[in-house]
């Protein structure tokens, strides 16, 4: 696993410009010399699998290490609230789970599952996080979660090589990918410009959002985000119709329906079928399992589709479920500056703690986007699917990802996908 | 006395078994929220929601064919091992999957019907098979661009869009292949030599530059011709002349008699190697999923069958043989009337555990198609555990799949009776 | 089949082809039934590389790929050897309960007498086909009263009920052909009900116990679904633990395969040595 992680590591470091570790974890701030917090275990739930699961193990050995507490992590596996609607039913949740939507921690606000962060937590995410961030942890102006892991969501993967065959540069704007550049990728052989991860609904509603926030732009996006506009709006409709002009059988990979995220990553880089593979940041981490992909993988911003440069954001929320010491004191460590940055270090993670420096982050990409991501509130947007209830926005086969693989099937059904996006969401929104 | 043998199993069924089923009953009348009361309303969504009807239909589905199609290849087998001497190692194989978890089972299908030839075992199968017999083109995924003079044609197949008078020459300009598979022989494309006044010469090649330099529709020096292609002349929907592209791509037809013709690249030249079949799409997924069904229980039912076999006395057999009986008869009109018992008893069986299948679709079914792949079971889970949580309508098709299952009590009954 | 031996062979040379060409039928069939977990013990053996890139017969081509890193992985994690001991506790406990309270259970149905006898175990009779789906929201609830949720115990105890009905309708029906005159001899004899049942009893039941006990385990051991919603992260059992990797399937084969692979060993050892049992278990009483 080291070794994989330390491969990942170099990948990412030769995307762009190579640079020098600045890795300044190694400082460990204040050991409190007793371990204040001995023998207490801590479960902690997530969705994180391979390499993101191995980064956080890494994170919590050093809380252990300070403080003496024994971590336990749980992979929620596909759906994290069939993991924990049971356990909390069973009154046994765990101590901290980690919610990959803000839309969660309403949710589990209004069932009272979720316990307030303490004073001194609280403290700590106002030292280190911005109120745009602090406000996507709490519910109803009560702080409950500190979204520890962001990701960067508007971020097209692509291989050099390819571009290189077809004598194309990275496209500034939607029409040009969608169009000039993918015939002369078709014209160059690759077999299709795009892999898509059909079978990961939570990849088409990045998609979708993306091309929405750049063609309807960021105030749109925000009434769409709290169903303020219905789905059937025109806008929509415009978007659905630019989103299809790229998701056309002759512009997608064949089998995308049947293809998981991160196997999509290996259509392009693997077996080389596609040019590019829509995902955020972390899509760095699969390069290992592909000979030569790191030397090939490179990216560029999604491009235009209307006036604004999309920039979307993503991220994982920290919540404690049941009040123990154990729990607030982890998540007080993990809105600390040092978990962040000792975090950044390690490859396919992105913090949106204002104290982590772009130079915590070990490879080009992520110090740029690292700038980005703290000038958040302009034009950049959080996940829309996230922020929306669990059953439109975060269910396998469910809401919005149901409809909108469907509308991958048959990318022509612009108002049908319409009226099924407005039925889904007016149903969960209630 | 008899109290304090039974009291820990009906303390144990009476919390776990028969106090949820009151409950569920009670539960399924309030909503997601548990505090109020919508009467039937659970009940009637689940004929109304889309997601709980696909349910049913699958289940259906499963009903009429996974038992039916277990209880026969049981049959089938227990009928055939009779005749080989390694019946009991073919049966300790065909009945070993029931050793093994669903879990372990999804996994292994899930392994067995990738789509991907490469990786998928029954794609692999089904494309080496069909490339035996079909072999593959050497130019699939060819593409004209709009605005050459080619056009596509039903079957792979391309036209010229325009037609053409004996002594000219055309240029047939083709995309979409990677350079690197090209075969060996190919060399750099020139324009083919201007042909006598009754034949077409023309060049049919890759007219792609690396790194997209060059002129389209013009022979540039670093592209290379497509050897070994099929150029036909058509006239009136008839081929009436064919050829084939030498090294360079160049091609000529000769004494053609006065008229216009079109040219024709035809599909054989361009077919797209067969990729297998999607097993894990929305259409296939139920009965991929069947599939692995049968590969678990047939051994189940085959061993119950031959058992049932066994039983039946040979001197019976014996005496319809000497009479003169064919096998065919003996095996309709005694072996199974005597093995109509047991038959009933797997196909039962079998009915009331594919009701309740659970794993094997949770397993197999990737996320995406689980709304295509769901049965009632599954989606019971779905709907009480998954996004939105609405423990209601769970509670509601439990109680739904309780009663479905409700007639096998019965026959239980029936069948316990008989045998006191 | 039956084309074959339709034709009223009485020539010998014609029903050898017959029997030669059922044989080759039935030898297909087998390797057809083989193959698939064949498949997934090569993937478990091969790199995660290969497995993204290849399918696992290229084996046959270059045998020299296998690796057990895989297992190394898998073992070393720690999370993955600790579920395979949830299951074993989990399952052997549940297996011990059942043939303990199911025969007692079974033996009052059988020879004791009390009024309503019948009547109660036509009841649990009814009971044998009542999907767990029913159970899963108010027992989770009932734990989470109690404190046992998410707790091996739980497990366990959720197993015990919902094996129950077949245990006793199994039992019971063995029981009663215990012949009479040995319970009478010893009643008489002085024996009280608790004696009989421990000493003639369960002796002579052993077959049906055995049966039993190998049906119980294998359930148990292969269950997901009461362990997905009833254990948590501590007494998870491995089917759980690894159907927390399926959401990437593609790209956690290396997971996947090794560690179903080693779920199904030990009840395929289990039921390699025990498969007369097991066999007789189904003839008993099927109908679950």
């Amino acid at each position: 696993m080291y070794m994989k992680g330390l491969r990942a590591t170099a990948l990412v470091a030769g995307l762009l410009t190579p640079l020098a570790a600045c890795g300044s974890s190694s400082t460990t701030s204040g050991t409190s010399a007793a371990q204040p917090l001995k023998g207490v275990k801590i479960e902690v739930a997530a969705k994180w699998t391979g390499v993101e699961q191995d980064n956080f193990l890494k994170i919590a050995k050093i809380f252990e290490g300070e403080t003496g507490a024994k971590i336990t992590y749980t992979p929620t596996g596909d759906s994290l609230d069939t993991f924990l609607a049971p356990r909390i039913q069973g009154g046994d949740p765990p101590d901290i789970a980690v919610l990959p939507q803000p839309g969660l921690v309403a949710q589990y606000a209004g069932q009272h599952a979720l316990k307030p962060l303490s004073a001194d937590v609280v403290a700590a995410v106002d030292q280190n996080f911005t109120p745009y961030w602090k406000n996507l942890g709490s519910s109803g102006g009560t702080p409950y979660g500190v979204l520890i892991k962001a990701a960067y969501k508007s971020t097209m993967w692509y291989s050099a090589k390819a571009f290189d065959t077809a004598g194309i540069q990275p496209p500034q704007t939607w029409a040009d990918m969608v169009g000039p550049a993918s015939q002369k990728l078709r014209d160059s052989g690759v077999k299709a410009p795009f892999s898509l991860c059909g079978a990961s609904g939570w990849t088409l509603t990045d998609w979708f959002e993306n091309v929405y926030l750049s063609q309807a732009g960021p105030q749109m996006y925000d009434k769409l985000a709290a169903h303020q506009i219905k789905w059937t709006d025109p806008s929509v409709a415009a978007a659905l119709k630019s989103l299809g002009q790229a998701w056309q059988p002759n512009q997608v990979a064949p089998g995308a329906l049947q293809t998981d995220y991160p196997t999509c990553v290996g259509t392009v880089f693997g077996k080389k079928q596609a040019a590019m593979v829509y995902e955020a940041d972390f899509v760095g981490t699969e390069m290992s399992k592909y000979p030569g992909a790191d030397q090939d993988a490179k990216v560029f911003p999604f491009p235009k589709v209307g006036a604004t440069q999309p920039v979307e954001l993503g991220g994982d929320i920290a919540v404690v479920m049941k009040d123990t010491k154990g729990a607030q004191a982890l998540l007080k460590f993990l809105a600390s500056a040092e978990a962040g940055k000792a975090w950044a270090a390690l490859p396919g993670y992105f913090s949106a703690n204002k104290n982590v420096p772009p130079t915590a982050y070990t490879d080009a990409i992520h110090q740029q986007l690292a700038q980005t991501i703290l000038k958040v509130g302009d034009d950049a947007r959080y996940d829309m699917s996230d922020m929306a209830p669990a059953a439109f926005g975060g269910t396998d086969g469910k809401g919005e990802w149901k409809d909108l693989t469907d509308f991958l099937r048959n990318p022509a059904d612009v108002a049908g996908t319409q009226q099924k996006l407005e039925a889904d969401a007016a149903a969960a929104f209630k | 006395m008899a109290l304090g043998f039974l009291l820990p199993a009906l303390a144990l069924l009476g919390a776990l078994v028969v106090y949820p089923i009151v409950f569920s009953a009670y539960r399924s009348m309030f909503d997601a929220s548990g505090n109020t009361f919508v009467g039937a309303h659970n009940y009637t969504r689940i004929f109304t929601d889309a997601d709980s009807r696909t349910a049913m239909r699958n289940t259906l589905i499963w009903v009429v064919v996974a038992p039916s199609l277990v209880t026969v290849l049981g049959l089938i087998f227990a009928v055939l091992t009779e005749r080989i001497r390694w019946a009991s190692a073919f049966k300790m194989i065909v009945f070993m999957p029931m050793a093994v978890s669903f879990l372990a089972s999804g996994v292994i299908f899930r392994l067995v019907y990738e789509g991907d030839p490469h990786r998928g075992v029954i794609n692999a199968v089904l494309t080496t098979v069909h490339d035996t017999f079909s072999s593959s083109s050497v130019y699939p995924g060819a593409i004209a661009r709009p605005g050459s003079p080619l056009t596509p044609a039903p079957g792979n197949a391309f036209v010229t869009t325009t037609g053409i008078q004996p002594g000219h020459m055309v240029l047939l300009p083709l995309v979409g292949l990677p350079a690197a598979q090209l075969p060996k022989s190919a060399t750099q494309a020139v324009p083919a030599p201007a042909p006598p006044p009754d034949g077409i010469s023309g060049t049919v090649w890759l007219d792609f530059t690396r790194g997209g330099g060059g002129v389209q529709n013009h022979v540039d020096p670093a592209e290379k011709g497509l050897p070994g292609i099929r150029v036909q002349a058509v006239q009136a929907g008839k081929a009436v002349a064919s050829t084939t592209t030498g090294p360079d791509g160049t091609f000529a037809f000769t004494k053609l008699p006065a008229g216009t013709y079109t040219l024709k690249l035809p599909g054989g030249n361009f077919a797209a190697p067969y990729q297998g079949v999607t097993w894990l799409g929305p259409s296939l997924i139920t009965p991929a999923i069947i599939g692995a069904y049968i590969w678990i229980w047939a051994g189940f039912a085959m061993v119950l069958i031959a058992a049932g076999l066994a039983a039946i006395p040979r001197d019976v057999l014996e005496a319809a043989r000497m009479d003169g009986a064919s096998e065919w008869h003996l095996f309709r009109r005694i072996t199974v009337p005597l093995l109509a018992p047991v038959l009933t008893v797997v196909f039962v069986t079998l009915v009331i555990n594919v009701l309740k299948v659970f794993d094997l679709v949770f397993i197999i079914a990737p996320g995406s198609v689980q709304p295509q792949a769901t049965v009632l079971a599954l989606e019971m889970w779905r709907v009480s555990f998954g996004g939105g949580a609405d423990q209601g309508a769970g509670s509601a098709m439990a109680i739904f799949l309780c009663l479905l299952v409700s007639p096998a009590i019965f026959f239980n009954l029936r069948r316990f009776r008989q045998e006191q | 089949m039956t084309a074959f031996s339709a034709a009223r062979a009485p020539a010998r040379a014609l029903s050898w082809v017959s029997k030669g060409f059922v044989q080759i039928v039935l030898l297909g069939i087998a390797i057809f039934w083989l193959l698939p977990t064949l498949g997934l013990f090569v993937a478990s053996l091969r790199s995660e590389a290969d497995n993204t890139n290849t399918g696992w017969w290229t084996v046959f081509t270059k045998p020299a790929e296998l690796t057990v890193s895989n297992y190394q992985k898998l073992l070393s994690g720690g999370g993955f050897t600790a579920s395979f001991w949830n299951t074993i506790w989990i399952t052997v406990p549940a297996t011990l309960l059942v043939v303990l309270i199911a025969s007692l259970a079974a033996y009052a149905f059988a020879w004791v007498d009390f009024p309503g006898r019948d009547w109660v175990f036509l009841v649990v009779v009814g009971l044998l086909v009542v999907p767990i789906q029913v159970a899963l929201i108010p027992v989770a609830r009932l734990y989470g009263l109690i404190g046992i949720f998410g707790s091996i115990p739980g497990v366990v105890l959720f197993h015990v009920a919902f094996g129950l009905p077949f245990a006793i309708f199994l039992l019971r029906n063995f029981f009663m052909g215990i012949p009479r005159e040995l319970l009478e001899a010893a009643r008489i004899d002085g024996c009280g009900d608790l004696t009989i049942f421990f000493r003639v009893v369960l002796p002579l039941g052993k077959p049906a116990i055995a049966s039993l006990g190998i049906f119980q385990f294998m359930w148990v051991w292969n269950d997901l679904l009461v362990s997905l919603v009833f254990a948590n992260t501590d007494s998870q059992p491995m089917t759980k633990a690894l159907q927390a990797q399926m959401r990437q399937f593609g790209a956690n084969i290396d997971v996947l395969a090794p560690g179903a692979f080693l779920s199904l060993i030990v009840p395929l050892v289990v039921f390699f040595a025990f498969q007369r049992h097991f066999v007789q278990g189904l003839l008993a009483g099927s109908v679950k």
